[in-house]
């Protein structure tokens, strides 16, 4: 009669999953915000601008990737309204935007070293930082696009709608995320670009 | 029984450190022997009686100890069974507690003056002086809180050790007393902050006093580098790009000011003058350390450091102090960089202004002969660049 | 026998192919790729002990080379070979052997083995969880761990040997292959272990949190958890804030070690070499290493605080004194510990101004562990303190927090740290306040939570032996070296023959080294305890030390799924021991008030006005009984 009934035990064990996939975000903007903050210790202490106007291509990869966010919340969609195929073609044109990120991304590496003479190895290191923070979130799109084939690949299976959503809804957290630090990074360097 | 306990293992403690005294002093002779041998023979022979002599007395230290298990067990056994009650360990362990309270303060107080009287003399320079005193100002304040918490720990141990007797005391919480200790450390510490503060910016921050001297002090694997001004009081400018066999430091004889530079091996430094160390490494981290004055910075490749301090003890006024005829101060690396980090040390002398001048008039310039010939070219042609700025100027 | 449990999962069950839960479950999938979190913690704790007595034979090796730096021990050449020449370890083999001590020590350790063990062991079973939030991952951060452990190990196999630069690994040093032999190989793979095991402990530390936020059961709110729960629960944060960065400042010195990259390099002359490198900050790696390396103290720290507090309070069957004030003392350290990080450069030449910053902040962050220490001691007071091994372990790790606390004052100090810096004074105050106080507690642990992971017990009186021979062996080892510091004797340092003013420490550098062996010595007992206790233990019963956590309420074979019910609710706080009017002198959680009326209190009822009504009720009809008496 005293006892406070405060929780339900009956509880699916999907939502602490979803739980450890917003935490890896967090430990993965924390990674992050520890790269941007060295650059500013960097640039910051010794007075060594990046000087270094960016180039195109970037602005470019970051349409490409608002428009994957969108396709995927269409993906979303789609699969809560159980229309599997519209689930299906989403999820595939994300993934080919997803891929032409990453390819426009290592072409503006191409871009800064043979036609702007911004080298990895730069003396100037904060040069050096622009390499290190696009290449560290490509890592991160790796990851992320090899997700999405998981879950296209259920999509094929005919797993059930709880699960094919949970792992929807994973992709989505992630994929989303990195869109929003490519920006963060996107924004950070022209911030800085002078 | 808890006193039979003692015994016991007293007497297994003496017989085990007269084994090893015997043992040590086997192995040692028979180290010697071979590290004799050993120079000859280039290959050093196991002594295995030796090794078999350590192995055979930890093993029969273990023997002893499951002996004296079983025979702790079959006593505890027999009371049982007559019908008392077993060994009371928790009475053992609160009487062995207050035993190590007593010996730990006691051994802490032998520590302390035994192994304290070892530590550096008195600072040799004037902010040492500042931070000798609130060292003196915190060792007192923590050791008061570090015999209190330790007695009342041990002492808690004992006093409330366990009896079927009793309750422990229901307390789970006192709101007052843990204000007050929360806010009486948080006193002390705010004390202790403010004047640490203080004492660390007078340090610090000198941008204000003027070093009479400037030194130029260079760590490198794994020795330091001493550079004093000349005639004009200024150190030339370094670069690594010009570092050569020859050129060690990199001094840059672009410009005037490097030419007076001397070269020295001994720091020497005049009593009661402020001195500027520039600090500096060519390849990894050092740290200039000389505990005397009190005075550590890091070298860091890159990022030229400075430390102004200002000695006031001469090395002869130390020794008579010490009454040690062969002290002497010195100057060594404290941050790990590589195998030779253990002997990295340059004498350290300050001495009166005469003997500081004198001593400095004998010392060689920094531009040496295979200096000056590696760097003819460059020398010739210095001077000339060097009027035509000028005449640029009075244009 | 775990379909059972399953059901309690809902939904989940249904569509989870490929779990284990089959009747008969593989060696492999037992013993080896578990799931299970009890199982995890065993492998975590296990793996764990088999590197401290590597690391503890490492030291070992370093301090003969201390106690006896002009004598030859030809076994020592048969024992590492090159490594040895002439029966002598060499001045780099020196710098690995205390670099590799070091990092094993605190990270596989103090992190993985303290951490691991207990957080995957405690969580499920304190709060009443079924298993982790993700068992797949919790599997996953063990295997990484293991495979960091082999690869830590291997680089002793390397040509070179192994890392050499501290366990600071500061650039240049570790950045430039050549300037020391251990930064070739060694320092590759000291760096691929780090990662490695940065995997492990997010992983890990991913699960914990969202386990402790997630699956507690019914009634368990966050203020009725054991402190063990809060200590896991905030390391788990802190690791999950920490290591990211130290991730960050390892991939920029792994870009500056094989890819020629400047950020931590500038103007270097090797050996008469100019080095192509300019513009670099050797300070920057310092930062983001002292980012997480400050934090990383805590994270060995808090465990064993939250371990020696659930300890005392059982032992001295006394509820732990300022429950609140332990949490909320925990939650400042875990504020504070980030914003520290500048008091290990005070002598970098770094900003005078900013040195004087983080001098406040590091000595406010003494006042939450001045409380610990305090309520601690107030916890003990008027107790009625059981002397189970655990307990010692307990205490001792008190002991040593004042101790090394206490040192902590000073070096905080900026003054004074100018003078203390990298000295043996650092040595013996790490090794005290952290070093011998998380082992203590994790010994603690293993001692108390025995019966739970093995369910045997362990001999008590080896484990008295064990307690009072490391004990005091390690303030014979730690103590001393205080007064070394003040003589301006630093770290690292091969040999002191070199230095006339430091050769009268040598009798004690000898016997500091016999107290090692002798504390050393005193690990057989720990371990032969262990092992045989395993195998040939008195069989536990299932609340050995009559203690109120939950996890005392499962049976003691272990089943998957903890519970074979359903999982117990819980009603109240975990520390009512020895409560006036209760029948035993603890009162589990898992007891509801209505059983308790005698020994309840208006304290118990003080967000639950129903409750306070009740008792009211019911004190005034006792009372009312009493006045017809």
């Amino acid at each position: 009669m005293m006892a406070q009934i405060q929780k339900d035990n009956d509880r699916l064990d999907l939502a602490p999953k979803k739980f450890n996939m917003w935490i890896f975000i967090f430990t993965s903007f924390m990674f992050f915000a520890a790269l941007t903050s060295g650059f500013i210790v960097y640039s910051g202490g010794k007075g060594h601008g990046l000087n270094v106007i960016m180039p195109d291509a970037f602005k470019y990869s970051t349409a490409v990737i608002i428009i994957s966010s969108i396709t995927l919340l269409l993906a979303s969609k789609a699969a809560k309204q159980l229309q599997f195929a519209k689930q299906r073609m989403f999820l595939w044109l994300t993934f080919v935007l997803g891929v032409a990120f990453f390819a426009i991304q290592v072409y503006a590496w191409y871009v800064l070293t043979y036609k702007m003479n911004v080298y990895l190895t730069d003396p100037n290191a904060s040069r050096s930082f622009v390499y290190i923070f696009t290449g560290m979130h490509l890592l991160h799109i790796i990851a992320a696009i090899l997700l999405l084939l998981n879950t296209l690949a259920g999509t094929y299976k005919n797993i059930p709608q709880v699960r094919n959503l949970f792992k929807m809804e994973m992709t989505s957290i992630f994929w989303h995320f990195l869109g929003i630090i490519w920006i963060y990074l996107y924004v950070f360097l022209l911030l800085n670009q002078n | 029984m808890g006193f039979r306990k003692f015994i016991n293992s007293k007497t297994l403690l003496s017989f085990i450190t007269a084994f090893m005294l015997l043992g040590t002093n086997l192995l040692m002779a028979q180290t010697e022997a071979a590290a004799t041998t050993g120079g000859q023979t280039d290959a050093p022979q196991v002594d295995w009686t030796g090794v078999a002599y350590y192995l055979l007395l930890f093993f029969l230290v273990c023997l002893g100890v499951a002996v004296i298990g079983k025979i702790l067990k079959i006593y505890d056994l027999t009371l049982k069974i007559q019908g008392k009650k077993g060994m009371k360990w928790n009475t053992v362990m609160a009487v062995v507690c207050l035993v190590f309270l007593i010996a730990g303060l006691y051994g802490a107080y032998w520590s302390f003056t035994v192994q304290g009287s070892m530590t550096l003399p008195e600072a040799a320079s004037v902010h040492g002086v500042k931070i000798d005193e609130m060292f003196t100002v915190t060792t007192v304040l923590t050791m008061i809180v570090f015999f209190i918490t330790q007695i009342l720990l041990f002492g808690f141990l004992f006093q409330y050790r366990h009896s079927d007797k009793r309750r422990a005391h229901f307390l789970p919480h006192n709101n007052t007393i843990e204000k007050i200790w929360t806010i009486a450390p948080a006193i002390v510490l705010t004390v202790l902050v403010v004047f640490g503060f203080f004492t660390w910016q007078t340090i610090m921050n000198t941008t204000d006093t003027k070093g009479d001297i400037n030194i130029d002090i260079t760590g490198h694997q794994f020795a330091w580098e001493l550079r004093y001004p000349g005639k004009d009081g200024v150190l030339g400018p370094k670069d690594f790009r010009m570092v050569s066999a020859a050129n060690k430091l990199g001094v840059n004889f672009k410009k005037r000011s490097s030419f007076d530079d001397l070269q020295v091996d001994t720091m020497y430094l005049p009593v009661n003058k402020s001195i500027r160390l520039n600090i500096q490494a060519l390849d990894v981290i050092h740290s200039v350390y000389m505990p005397h004055f009190r005075v550590q910075l890091n070298a860091v490749p890159g990022l030229p450091t400075f430390f102004k301090f200002t000695p006031t003890i001469t090395t002869a006024q130390m020794r008579t102090q010490l009454d040690d005829p062969k002290f002497e101060y010195l100057v060594y690396c404290n941050k790990i960089c590589g195998g030779g980090h253990y002997n990295m040390q340059k004498v350290v002398r300050v001495v009166t202004e005469a003997e500081y001048q004198a001593w400095l008039s004998r010392q060689k310039p920094y531009l040496n002969d295979a200096l000056r010939k590696e760097l003819h070219f460059a020398a010739a042609d210095q001077p000339k660049t060097e009027s035509q700025n000028r005449l640029a100027l009075n244009n | 026998m775990s379909t059972l449990a399953v059901h309690d999962h809902g939904v989940a069950h249904h569509d989870d192919h490929g779990h284990e839960h089959h009747h008969n479950q593989s060696f492999l999938s037992k013993y080896v790729f578990s799931m299970d979190h009890k199982m995890i913690a065993k492998q975590f704790l296990i793996t764990g002990i088999t590197m401290a007595v590597i690391a503890m034979i490492l030291s070992i090796l370093f301090r003969i080379q201390l106690a006896y730096p002009d004598k030859t021990f030809p076994l020592l050449t048969t024992l590492l070979g090159r490594f040895a020449p002439n029966g002598r370890i060499s001045a780099d083999f020196y710098l690995s052997l205390v670099t590799i001590h070091g990092t094993i020590m605190v990270f596989f350790v103090l992190t993985a083995g303290l951490s691991g063990t207990f957080a995957n062991l405690l969580i499920p079973l304190q709060i009443g969880a079924r298993d982790m939030a993700s068992p797949f991952m919790n599997m996953l951060s063990y295997w990484f761990f293991f495979m960091a452990s082999v690869v830590m190990l291997s680089s002793f196999l390397v040509q070179k040997g192994p890392a050499s630069g501290g366990w600071t690994i500061y650039p240049p040093l570790s950045a430039l292959p050549k300037a020391m032999p251990g930064s070739g190989e060694g320092m590759t793979l000291w760096l691929i272990s780090m990662v490695m095991f940065v995997a492990s402990s997010l992983m890990g530390g991913i699960n914990y949190v969202s386990t402790v936020l997630n699956m507690r059961t019914k009634g368990m709110d966050l203020w009725k958890m054991p402190l063990t729960i809060w200590a896991l629960f905030l390391t788990a944060i802190l690791g999950i804030l920490a290591f990211p960065v130290l991730v960050a400042g390892v991939v920029l010195l792994i870009f500056d070690r094989s890819f020629g990259t400047s950020f931590y390099l500038s103007d270097i002359v090797l050996n008469g070499v100019q080095q192509p490198y300019e513009g670099g900050s050797p300070i920057l790696f310092q930062h983001l290493f002292w980012f997480l390396g400050h934090p990383e103290v805590y994270i060995v720290i808090m465990p064993a605080m939250g371990i020696s507090s659930e300890v005392m309070s059982v032992n001295s069957r006394k509820p732990i004194f300022g429950y609140h004030a332990m949490v909320y003392s925990l939650i400042g350290i875990t504020v504070l510990s980030f914003i520290v990080w500048g008091h290990h450069m005070f002598v970098t030449g770094m900003n005078p101004f900013l040195g004087g910053v983080f001098m406040i902040t590091t000595l406010i962050i003494a006042v939450p562990s001045a409380v610990k220490t305090f309520n601690w001691l107030a916890t003990l007071w008027r107790g009625n303190i059981r002397f189970t091994p655990a307990m010692l372990f307990a205490i001792g790790m008190v002991s040593f927090f004042i101790s090394g606390g206490l040192t902590g004052i000073f070096l905080g100090n900026a003054a004074l740290d100018i003078n203390l810096h990298d000295t043996y004074f650092v040595v013996a105050h790490f090794h005290l306040v952290m070093g011998s106080a998380a082992i203590f507690g994790m010994l603690a642990g293993v001692y108390h939570w025995f019966p739970k992971m093995f369910g045997k017990m362990m001999d008590e009186k080896l484990g008295y032996l064990h307690f009072w021979l490391t004990f005091i062996g390690a303030y014979l080892v730690f103590f001393p070296m205080h007064f070394m510091g003040l003589d301006g004797v630093p770290r690292r340092y091969y040999a002191f023959t070199e230095f006339v003013s430091m050769q009268r420490w040598l009798t004690v550098n000898t016997f500091i080294t016999w107290a090692a062996i002798m504390a050393a010595c005193a690990q057989v007992a720990f371990l032969y305890n262990f092992i045989s206790s395993i195998f040939i233990g008195k069989k536990a019963t299932q609340n050995p030390w009559e203690s109120n956590t939950l996890e005392w309420t499962t049976p003691v074979e272990h089943l998957h799924g903890n519970w074979p019910g359903e999982i117990p609710t819980v009603y109240r706080w975990p520390y009512d021991y020895s409560k006036p009017g209760a029948e035993e002198d603890y009162i589990p959680q898992t007891v509801p008030f209505s059983q308790t009326m005698s020994s309840n209190q208006a304290h118990d009822f003080e967000d639950n006005p129903k409750g306070l009504e009740e008792l009211n009720k019911f004190n005034s009809t006792l009372k009312a009984n009493e006045q017809v008496k």
